[in-house]
């Protein structure tokens, strides 16, 4: 029986999960959520997760029902993110695997999303989609290695989203991209913007310069609404991400789609990667808002797939990056 | 006598320091802060260079700064962290036996 408990803090979800053996045995988290119009900066960010870090430790202990001496391993997000919020939960990880006596595990941030997606969904070995507000990549599990097939060259897609709902001021509660989605629903006019797929990559910085530039005309002069520029931006945006998925479907010879992130909630996005597989007679996988957005029990069963193939961090060499690939961890807990 | 030289600057380094002891219930406990706080790199790559070192159950900060005001972003940085870290220790220790 092996007990992780996992800590998660790169952007502005703070969460501590701990996990036993493929088991969730607690998850909480809260949000740092800005007014309409405001982005979350770093400093603000590490001072949200720092006043509220140790209340949500101790509610995964009690959630879980299990004391410290119970755990086996600390897992936390070395990287990547913001830098100040990761130093801010990296000092309880350690801080914590000190006092009691337990091994320590930096995790790649990327590498706990896909490895919580395997376990909720069983998927065998999917092409992934990694879309948040910090990432958009490909992935693709090779010889020890999740290879990045196709990546945004600029900002990530949930990044594209979350600057435009600032644009038109929505409410960032829950989150930007969710209440986007809503607006989306009832949009009925589609507005042309640029596509940016080249090759296996994409690119959203000139889309969303576009969009906000059409915004401010369009919206003004009343030619479409606002809820017509969320319908088009998703149309826009979802479709490049299926096309670079199909992509690396076809390069793997894949017959299988795993979704996580944050983005990765969207039913839009789900409901068109949905008919692109259909077409491929290849299936589907995406998790509920629990696990697709940042928490701390994907970090807990990365840790927990590493620490159980052999993985331990030194305390001097558990240093916190803003830029951490994907393919830079050794996936030594998969043929 | 000629003028110092643009290379002379050696009798005064014209760095501003800052030295901070933080006194631990014991030396392990200092240890602990110690691991704690000295991995991560100072954000700053240039004109900052701090030292952490542990003696009995003391911890000591020595601080390096080209200007006054990155060594008072970086001391106002290290002391928010230092007290999370206190902070933690209070709540989840003592540490454990060895």
């Amino acid at each position: 029986m092996t007990v992780v408990i996992g800590f998660e803090g790169s952007a502005n979800k703070i969460g501590i999960g701990i996990i036993r053996d493929g088991e969730v045995l607690s998850n909480p988290r809260r949000t740092y959520i800005t007014p309409p119009g405001q982005g979350f900066l770093p400093s603000e960010t590490a001072r949200h997760h720092r006043a509220v870090i140790l209340t949500v430790l101790q509610e995964a202990l009690e959630q879980a029902g299990l004391k410290p001496a119970d755990v086996d391993c600390v897992a936390y997000t070395k990287g990547p993110g913001m830098g100040a919020p990761l130093v801010t939960v990296a000092l309880v990880a350690r801080t914590v695997a000190q006092l009691w006596g337990k091994p320590l595990l930096g995790v790649n941030h990327c590498i706990g999303h896909i490895e919580m997606g395997r376990l909720i969904t069983h998927a065998d070995n999917p092409t992934v989609l990694y879309v948040s507000g910090g990432n958009t990549q490909v992935i693709a599990y090779s010889e020890r290695r999740y290879r990045i097939f196709g990546e945004t060259i600029d900002i990530a897609v949930g990044n594209c989203l979350d600057r435009f709902a600032r644009v038109i001021k929505i409410s960032n509660d829950p989150s930007p991209g969710y209440n986007i989605e809503q607006m989306a629903k009832k949009g009925s006019q589609y507005v042309e913007l640029p596509y940016t797929v080249k090759g296996m990559d994409v690119s959203f910085s000139g889309i969303l310069s576009y969009i906000e530039e059409a915004a401010h005309k369009m919206l003004e002069s009343g030619q479409c609404t606002a809820e017509d520029l969320c319908f088009s931006l998703q149309e826009t945006l979802f479709s490049m991400l299926v096309e670079i998925t199909e992509r690396a479907m076809a390069h793997c010879g894949s017959q299988e789609v795993l979704i996580v992130g944050g983005v990765g909630c969207n039913l839009r996005l789900q409901e068109m990667m949905g008919v692109m597989c259909k077409e491929r007679g290849a299936k589907l996988f995406a998790t509920d808002e629990r696990f697709c957005i940042d928490n701390g029990a994907m970090i807990a069963q990365a840790g927990w797939e590493m620490f159980r193939s052999g993985h331990v961090t030194e305390l001097p060499d558990s240093w916190i990056t803003q830029r951490y690939r994907t393919d830079e961890v050794e996936v030594t807990w998969r043929d | 006598m000629a003028a110092p030289s643009s290379g002379d600057t050696n009798h005064e380094s014209g760095k501003h320091e800052f030295a901070l002891d933080i006194p631990f219930p014991s030396s392990r406990e200092a240890v602990i802060a110690l691991q704690s706080l000295s991995p991560d790199r100072e954000p700053r790559k240039g004109g900052i260079s701090k030292q952490l070192s542990v003696s009995g159950s003391k911890l000591s900060v020595r601080w390096s700064a080209d200007e006054a005001r990155i060594l008072r972003v970086s001391v106002a940085s290290f002391l928010d962290h230092l007290s999370l870290v206190v902070e933690t220790m209070v709540m989840f220790g003592p540490p454990v036996s060895q």
